[in-house]
């Protein structure tokens, strides 16, 4: 039995996994930097503890901080969420160590599946698919020219314990392959501690399909279908889909047998996804396991009508998974959008503050959020504000659904990719549900349209014209940024200092 | 007031009753609902309408939309694709360049590769131009808001 659970993470996930919690008697404990101490998801649970002051690096991604605040807080229990350390097997180590209910697979599980040069070997052996790449032992430029000319260009280089496309670079000729192999492997050093890559054949215009698998201690295994993650950009997810638009059943049941099968490898216990990519000609590639959570899930269970992050925390106690869960079968269709604090037109993260917040809401809407009205959104940290998951009875229907729901959705103060957003919901191609990985390039270029005369005139009214009702910047109301105001005057602006 | 908004510029004149954009006039009426949202009508057509501001940022919700609006400044670097001068939007090493000084290039054009945050950043044509000035080469590391490409100057009248 879990009692007091520790949730290792901030933002909409914190959040999402102290609901859950709740809801089962379980108390939830958030975390907290000093800096972040005013964060959305501190107050939403039932207690919070520091990890003091520092960085991200000194205090979310810090062991010792982390297992010192479970300490304080008498859990018995540690949920890590996605991102941060839920892929460290070191940190799920310490935790077992300590006599904690770790809130994932193994650590033998979350190594195997960390090493992407290890898992695909791994994977090759079970015999899954995997996308041709270059042999686990060549290391060395002069051998991985080689491996590149055997594989064929155009080929990606990858950090090998990489993931979310961070060091990742398309190569298409050898004479730019030492240059790429470099910058790679500084990459890879900087943002994951080891500099190992390696090379994989670039598919054009794959698919990108997960399944999410669950496993037990009594050995089940199970798949609960797929989700469509092909609308990317920067090799990151933005809007995803269930049932995938791209899948007829007998391919479905053939990703799903080979995706349980990369889990019953490495004898995987929770809640995972297995990515895999799909060319134009149907063939299917292992791509990579998350031996977690997923940012998008919750499309998944809304589908299924259950809840996962439940099922974590009952396979982590010990039970086995709910005997129907093998006979599961989705009903209707849902879509994830994610909002990004991020320049529309850069696509760079953004700061600053949430002015207004209104959630949308209504039948098959839910919303995941990690900000609220007043809420700092701060480089430091991931630029996902929030998550907007709506259902419906078939793929038109959560379209439109989608597209009422992001309307409702108000967030000012900080910019975002909700015009991006948009626009996926309206491209042909999408509509079409004829899609890949590249959608988003073939969206029309950045034309900005022209605010109509409402907007143009709010937005005078706001600069303090007359008729002038402003929402207060904040709920503290006067901050500093109110206090300047070179645009009050009926006489024109001067330039601010 | 001249407000900018993703490039485009206009000059707005309130009164009580009526707005001015540029030349044309519209009736305008409207306060808070006393709900959720205020609304605004112009010209008899009402709109949902919500805005915050920031210090010399102004960000309305119409509709359903979300635009970000400012001051214009008089002479306006920054509006979009009448920019002359192209600068880095955030400190980094400028990764690639595809372009070469004389170049005419079109609109969206890639130019130059920056490495930022871990993350590669595309500079691209804002609109159809000659590529006076590349100010950096490969490997170079640059200062947010430093210029990296000159244009040719923007067609007049804008």
């Amino acid at each position: 039995m879990i009692r007091r659970l520790l949730i290792a993470n901030r933002g909409e996930i914190a959040v999402r996994v102290g609901r859950t919690a709740r809801e089962m008697g379980i108390e939830d404990v958030a975390v907290y930097s000093e800096a972040d101490a005013g964060a959305y998801h501190v107050g939403q649970m039932a207690d919070a503890v520091s990890l003091g002051p520092g960085t991200p690096r000194e205090t979310y991604l810090s062991v010792p901080r982390l297992m010192e605040a479970a300490r304080r807080a008498k859990a018995d229990a540690v949920h890590p969420g996605y991102g941060f350390l839920s892929e460290n097997a070191g940190f799920a180590r310490a935790v077992e160590e300590a006599g904690l209910v770790w809130v994932g697979p193994s650590a033998e599980a979350i190594e195997e599946m960390g090493d992407k040069v290890r898992s695909r070997a791994r994977m090759r052996a079970a015999g899954v698919p995997v996308v041709p790449g270059s042999d686990p032992h060549a290391v060395s430029d002069a051998d991985l020219v080689a491996e590149a000319g055997r594989i064929g260009f155009p080929v990606l280089v990858k950090a090998a314990a990489g993931g979310g496309g961070k060091g990742m670079s398309r190569v298409d000729r050898t004479e730019d392959l030492p240059e790429a192999l470099a910058e790679a492997r500084r990459l890879a050093a900087s943002a994951f501690g080891d500099e190992k890559v390696y090379l994989e054949k670039l598919l054009e215009r794959p698919h990108h399909v997960e399944f999410q698998i669950f496993g037990d201690r009594a050995g089940h295994l199970i798949h609960l279908f797929e989700r469509e993650c092909s609308v990317q950009r920067r090799h990151q997810k933005i809007v995803e889909e269930t049932p995938s638009p791209a899948l007829e059943a007998a391919l479905r049941s053939r990703m799903a047998e080979a995706a349980v099968e990369a889990g019953r490898a490495v004898g995987y216990v929770g809640a995972g996804t297995v990515e895999l990519l799909l060319d134009e000609k149907r063939n299917f590639y292992f791509l990579e396991m998350n031996t977690r959570l997923q940012v998008e899930h919750p499309i998944t269970e809304v589908t299924l009508g259950i809840d996962l992050v439940r099922a974590q925390l009952e396979v982590a106690a010990g039970r086995t998974l709910p005997d129907h869960w093998a006979r599961l079968t989705p009903r209707g269709h849902a879509i994830e959008l994610r909002l990004y604090a991020e320049d529309p037109v850069t696509q760079l993260p953004r700061s600053g503050e949430i002015l207004d917040y209104v959630e949308p809401g209504g039948p098959g809407v839910r919303v995941d959020a990690g900000v609220t009205r007043g809420s700092r959104v701060s480089l430091e940290f991931d630029p996902l504000l929030a998550k907007l998951i709506v259902s419906a009875p078939d793929r038109k229907a959560a379209i439109e659904r989608a597209h009422r729901a992001l309307g409702e959705w108000v967030v000012l103060g900080v910019e975002t990719n909700r015009a991006m957003l948009a626009a996926v919901l309206r491209s042909p191609e999408f509509l079409s549900g004829r899609y890949a990985t590249d959608l988003v390039s073939r969206l029309p270029a950045g034309e900005s349209p022209e605010p109509p005369p409402a907007a143009w005139i709010a937005a005078a009214r706001a600069f303090g014209g007359p008729g002038s009702a402003v929402r207060s910047a904040g709920p503290a109301g006067g901050g500093p940024g109110n206090v300047r105001d070179p645009w009050g005057e009926a006489s024109g602006w001067r330039t601010g200092a | 007031m001249r407000l900018e908004s993703g490039g485009h510029i206009r000059e707005v004149r309130l009164s009580a009753d009526s707005a001015t954009l540029d030349t044309a006039s519209h009736v305008v009426r409207g306060g808070a609902d006393g709900a959720s949202a205020e609304f605004l009508e112009v010209d008899g057509v009402r709109h949902r309408v919500r805005a915050a501001r920031r210090a010399d940022r102004v960000f309305v919700w119409c509709d359903g939309d979300v635009w970000e609006f400012s001051a214009a400044r008089k002479e306006s670097a920054a509006a979009g694709e009448h920019a002359k001068d192209l600068r880095a939007p955030m400190p980094g090493r400028v990764r690639k360049v595809h372009a070469s000084e004389g170049e005419s290039v079109v609109k969206g054009q890639l130019l130059l590769v920056l490495e930022a945050m871990k993350m590669e950043h595309a500079i691209r044509a804002p609109r159809d131009a000659a590529v006076r000035r590349l100010t950096h080469r490969e490997g170079d590391l640059v200062e947010m808001g430093e210029v990296l490409v000159e244009l040719s100057e923007p067609p007049s009248g804008s």
